[in-house]
């Protein structure tokens, strides 16, 4: 190679790259239907817990935590969340499907946290409320909380 | 200025061209629309760098039958991603050699 650089040039060349990896890595996440899938599940096992059948829940429970982690090798990685692109593994890296297990748990507790509050208010179906209220945020802030989390995990 | 260190790819280099590779070295695959929006470029200026860095070995492109439209995709060959980072390498190279030099 004949080819001269300066450093300068250098320097904004790696910038440059840094730049489309971060865009590359920005479309990491979960497809829209899959927070609002994950949304009405939430919903439906609260109103089926307040049906008391505890049989009935737990099958339901069960049932869906299967499909669910049929789904998590594929698009819990995030590397799927368009049709776009497929985002390599090397920028995703472990931490996203960590911070995805992270925040699920995060739901689950506050999902628990709130049925108590309610209940303790005095309100007839605590668990139906605390399940809108986890299922609403999971549909419209899914994908923000997800990249909170991320950053969270620093994936 | 720097000579340029072996790695140092001027194909890849140009600023579009650089970007584009960059975009395809962080995806498994990548749509061509994904492509054009993200680079900010027309169809003709992006078929023409894909079809550059495809003549050189390094992007191979995927023509898919969607619905009713046809789409194209476009990935790194293990040559391409060699040739990337072999380039980023040598610019890190240039940019330490010259910390060096001012320390």
């Amino acid at each position: 190679m004949n080819q001269s650089i300066s450093h300068d040039d250098a320097a904004a060349a790696l910038a440059s790259v840094a730049r489309a990896r971060q865009d590359v890595a920005q479309e990491v996440g979960l497809p829209t239907w899959y927070w609002w899938s994950m949304a009405a599940w939430w919903v439906g096992i609260s109103a089926l817990n307040e049906l008391e059948i505890r049989w009935l829940t737990i099958a339901v429970t069960v049932v869906l935590g299967a499909v669910h982690a049929s789904l998590a090798g594929r698009l819990l990685s995030g590397r799927r969340r368009t049709s776009d692109l497929q985002v390599s593994g090397d920028v995703v890296g472990r931490r996203t499907t960590a911070a995805m297990f992270a925040l699920l748990i995060v739901l689950v507790a506050v999902t628990v946290g709130v049925g108590f509050a309610l209940n303790a208010d005095g309100m007839e179906h605590p668990a139906l409320g605390a399940g809108v209220f986890v299922g609403t945020i999971v549909a419209l802030g899914g994908p923000t909380l997800l990249r909170a989390a991320r950053k969270v995990f620093g994936a | 200025m720097t000579p340029a260190p072996s790695g140092f790819d001027e194909l890849i280099h140009p600023s579009t061209r650089l970007s584009l590779v960059s975009t395809l070295a962080a995806a498994d695959w990548a749509e061509f629309g994904f492509l054009r929006e993200a680079l900010g470029l027309s169809d003709s200026a992006l078929s023409k760098q894909l079809a550059t860095l495809e003549e050189a070995g390094y992007v191979a492109t995927e023509r898919r039958l969607e619905g009713r439209r046809h789409k194209v995709r476009a990935r790194l060959t293990p040559v391409g991603r060699e040739a990337f980072n072999g380039h980023v390498a040598a610019l890190q190279a240039i940019v330490a050699a010259a910390v060096a030099t001012e320390s």
